[in-house]
């Protein structure tokens, strides 16, 4: 299969509260990467009846993320999605999502996700801690991520960085109550980001 | 092919379960398109449903083509002009092929499709899809698999009158498929 390739033209999102992570007190070696607007994939799958299962997506996101190549341990990263971009191609489906009950992307526009790496020892497989803000609700999350491959752009004159996370989330704590018969509690998240390091 | 003095009974019972899923499968297709969104799980139910029976549907027409392949069928009434044995052959041809094609097409645009919800025949019996999700090809084979289906409905249709014509004019086709 071809890489993923979104769906939707992206736009660069408002990143407010992304500029957080970019103000801190930078560490040493610490480097900013910028996510890769035309690589990226976000998706969401829910199970039904114990055997089924759905797999959605959401069309805009961005990505950033403080890393240290040499100590990945220290990585800091903050996403934020377009909740409006939810697309499960399945007619009627993506407005069931962004309807009250579930998204209620009209409200909340916007879901985020800030964490940090946690108990690292290799950059290929590790854990990101932090908290994720659905539906202006915030809980603790956990992805547990791996950086794919490293290389280089050319084109973009910048180093490069593949990095894949999935977690799990409970809708319940967020607010999603419908539906529970059809749909788990137990949501699976799936990220698939590439970064770039360098020139702009 | 020689011609047998009937239909056997697996045939005729082979036949009438076909006539009677179709018509179910296409009003579950209808109905599960139509089901609100909520509550979801009729409308989850009803596209299980409906994706069920289609794979029974190719099962029992493909176990179907075996018998006619093997067995035969009986041979067409003589006393019919040549040109309406030939209409009856083409329609009956068509029918079957279109009864293996709708079935592989919902199944290939479910395969296609990117909420990428797996085949399972009444929740029991897993059917692995063959192809990735594709929204395009999606799109494409679920407008097939739509305009296909009403094409074999409107073809059976035609088949059912015309058993009922031959019927009406003392000729033995419906008494054959129901009772050998």
């Amino acid at each position: 299969m071809s890489p993923p390739r979104p769906p939707l033209p992206r736009r660069c999102l408002p990143l407010v509260g992304l500029g957080l992570l970019a103000a801190g007190p930078a560490r040493a070696q610490q480097r900013q990467y910028r996510f890769d607007q035309n690589f990226g994939r976000l998706s969401f799958t829910a199970r039904h009846f114990g055997l089924l299962s759905s797999t959605g997506h959401f069309g805009r996101f961005d990505a950033h993320v403080a890393l240290d190549p040499a100590d990945p341990g220290q990585a800091e990263v903050a996403v934020a999605v377009a909740t409006g971009s939810i697309d499960l191609a399945w007619p009627g489906a993506t407005e069931l999502l962004r309807s009250p009950a579930y998204f209620d992307s009209e409200a909340h526009p916007m879901a985020r996700f800030t964490g940090r790496a946690v108990g690292v020892a290799n950059a290929s497989r590790f854990r990101v801690e932090g908290d994720l803000t659905l539906r202006g609700i915030t809980r603790p999350m956990r992805m547990e991520a791996r950086l794919l491959r490293r290389g280089r752009d050319a084109a973009e004159g910048a180093e490069t960085a593949e990095f894949s996370a999935s977690g799990t989330l409970n809708r319940l704590e967020f607010g999603m109550r419908e539906d529970r018969t059809t749909i788990s509690d137990q949501v699976r998240l799936d990220v698939q980001v590439r970064l770039l390091v360098g020139p702009a | 092919m020689s011609a047998t003095p009937g239909w056997s009974r697996a045939q005729r019972r082979l036949h009438w379960w076909v006539a009677a899923l179709v018509p179910l499968t296409l009003g579950l297709g209808f109905l599960m398109v139509e089901l609100p969104w909520r509550p979801l799980a009729p409308k989850f139910l009803a596209y299980q449903l409906h994706k069920s029976f289609g794979v029974v549907v190719f099962g029992l027409v493909a176990w179907r083509l075996l018998l006619r392949w093997r067995r035969g069928r009986p041979a067409e009434d003589a006393a019919l002009p040549a040109w309406q044995r030939r209409a009856a052959g083409l329609v009956h041809g068509v029918l079957y092929g279109l009864l293996l094609a709708v079935p592989v097409l919902g199944y290939l645009s479910a395969a296609s499709a990117p909420a990428q919800v797996p085949t399972m025949v009444f929740m029991l019996l897993p059917v692995p899809h063959v192809l990735g999700p594709d929204e395009a090809r999606f799109l494409l084979l679920r407008a097939l698999h739509l305009w296909l289906a009403l094409g074999l409905v409107a073809l059976a249709l035609g088949h059912a009158l015309m058993a009922l014509r031959h019927h009406a004019a003392g000729r033995p086709v419906l008494r054959g498929m129901w009772r050998g």
